[in-house]
């Protein structure tokens, strides 16, 4: 039991540590300030890969960012400029 | 079967009917599965699963998720309710769900597990069916997110009708599993209902990196029984980062999760011996995942390539007659068609530690190769 919790501590350092040299790049912003196009980059492609903005159709982003917004705990501002961004793009 | 067409039909109509735009909004989504598995000498199709998905956006504050399971196993069509949830859009920070709902306990069941969305063709050890921990269940949840400045976070807590303990007396679910526990049963054993919640925190402006501390507690046994106290606590720790590296050309993800099962100590019966036994009921499984896409490479085929490494461990309670400690190794390389559709190309290997009670070392075994496609539509 003790090795595999040294282990895990080891995996959970390097890990943390490692995302944080690649992440040191690239330069901080807030939130508030962000275009709808470069949330969409940044958020869209935590978890599955982003879909294009002629994936859908106007009415179909508001479902799917109704959903996203609720699935993915995404704030109220990301996720209105986000579907402004597609809906534009489309 | 003939109850899901209808339903489709019927939805297909409803789409083709939305002309003028009103504020109602419908959409049918879904995913499908199938592949071909090689393990040892014997090699079969499996997987057809197909799961749709319905949303309905009622207003600007009403959303409606539904997604129904049709398997394919064994000769025989299975339909499940994966869930069925209503969500109201309190204000900016908050939504309330009701129904059935993808608990989020760490981040695989509920954001990870669909098969378009998981990088390899398996689920990592203890993150299936009998896994440790669960996947959905009944009940009402509060979740948000929040912005802090250039960071951010996300919260949930949630009531459910919560795991139930295999106390080993019902002789229909396995009583040599007693000390085991059941999730998503559909009805409680007990009026204590559990409480969980998580928190997640995304420390950097870009939100490429996200850490998420979850937990579960609440009552298991069933009323009147002996096991009437018998408690439970769950735990989960999970891990994602997700960035464009320019120095690899490409987006490198890192996913992992953590997942700790604690029941209170009980005694059980043992039928082999006619015996009494407890042990100290602590299970556990993690799994730490990489995968790097070449985005930005020249070629198209080149970018639509991506490599995928996965380990994972599982441990049950020594003491149990269901005690085991498994590790896994899994390789993949995938071809994306589309931004949901993907060709799974992968190798596994296990060592399942199967012999380890006969006082023999565990054998690498269950080793496997699977080629699955995935399509989102
Ligand atoms: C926290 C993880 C996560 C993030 C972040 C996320 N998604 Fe998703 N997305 C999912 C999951 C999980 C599903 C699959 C839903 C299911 O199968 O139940 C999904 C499904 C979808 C679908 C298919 C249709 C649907 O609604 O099910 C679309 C389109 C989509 N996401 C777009 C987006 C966009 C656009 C963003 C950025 C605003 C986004 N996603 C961000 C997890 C996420």
């Amino acid at each position: 039991m003790k090795v595999k919790h040294v282990k895990l501590f080891l995996v959970s350092v390097s890990l943390f540590f490692g995302a944080l040299f690649l992440a040191s790049c690239t330069p901080s912003q807030a939130q508030a300030s962000k275009p709808g196009a470069l949330l969409w980059g940044e958020n869209c492609v935590r978890c599955h890969n982003a879909p294009s903005p002629s994936a859908f159709s106007d009415s179909q982003w508001e479902v799917v960012g109704k959903h996203m917004r609720i699935r993915a705990s995404l704030t109220a501002d990301e996720v209105d400029k986000i579907v402004e961004f597609l809906k534009m793009a489309n | 079967m003939r109850k899901v067409l209808l339903i489709l039909v019927l939805c297909t109509a409803m789409l083709s009917a939305q002309e003028k735009p009103g504020e109602s909004r419908f959409l049918l989504r879904g995913y499908a599965h199938s592949g071909v598995e090689v393990r040892g000498d014997e090699t079969t199709f499996v997987g057809g699963s197909f799961n749709p998905i319905f949303l309905w956006r009622q207003s600007d504050k009403l959303l409606f998720e539904a997604e129904l399971e049709v398997e394919y196993e064994n000769g025989e069509t299975l339909i499940g309710l994966e869930y069925a949830n209503m969500s109201y859009i309190i204000n900016d920070y908050a939504t309330l769900r009701l129904g059935k709902f993808l608990l989020p306990f760490g981040t695989f069941a509920a954001k990870l597990h669909p098969a378009w969305i998981n990088r390899l063709s398996s689920k990592p050890l203890g993150f299936g069916h009998d896994g440790v921990g669960p996947a959905r269940d009944l009940g009402v949840e509060l979740r948000g997110g929040i912005p802090l400045g250039e960071a951010k976070m996300t919260y949930s807590v949630y009531m459910i009708n919560g795991p139930a303990l295999n106390d080993g007396t019902n002789p229909n679910v396995e009583p040599e599993e007693a000390g085991m526990l059941l999730y998503d049963l559909g009805e409680d054993n007990n009026n204590n209902k559990a409480i969980g919640g998580r928190v997640s925190f995304l420390p950097l402006s870009n939100s490429s990196m996200e850490i998420g501390f979850s937990g579960l507690y609440g009552k298991v046994g069933s009323v009147e029984s002996k096991y009437e106290d018998v408690a439970a606590l769950l735990y989960a720790v999970d891990f994602s980062y997700v960035s464009k590296v320019s120095f690899l050309s490409g987006v490198v993800d890192i996913k992992a999760q953590l997942n700790g099962v604690r029941v209170d100590d009980a005694s059980y019966f043992n039928v082999e011996d006619s015996s009494n036994y407890s042990f100290s009921n602590q299970s556990s499984a993690y799994y730490v995942q990489m995968s790097y896409r070449p985005v930005n490479m020249s070629t198209d085929f080149l970018n639509s390539l991506e490599f995928v490494g996965r380990y994972s461990e599982l441990s049950f309670p020594e003491g149990a007659l269901w005690t085991s400690d498994q590790t896994q190794y899994a390789f993949g390389l995938n071809y994306w068609v589309d931004w949901r559709t993907v060709v799974k190309l992968s190798y596994q290997f296990a060592d399942t530690g199967a012999h380890e009670s006969e006082g023999e070392e565990g054998e690498a075994s269950n080793d496997a190769i699977f080629l699955h496609w995935a399509f989102g539509f």
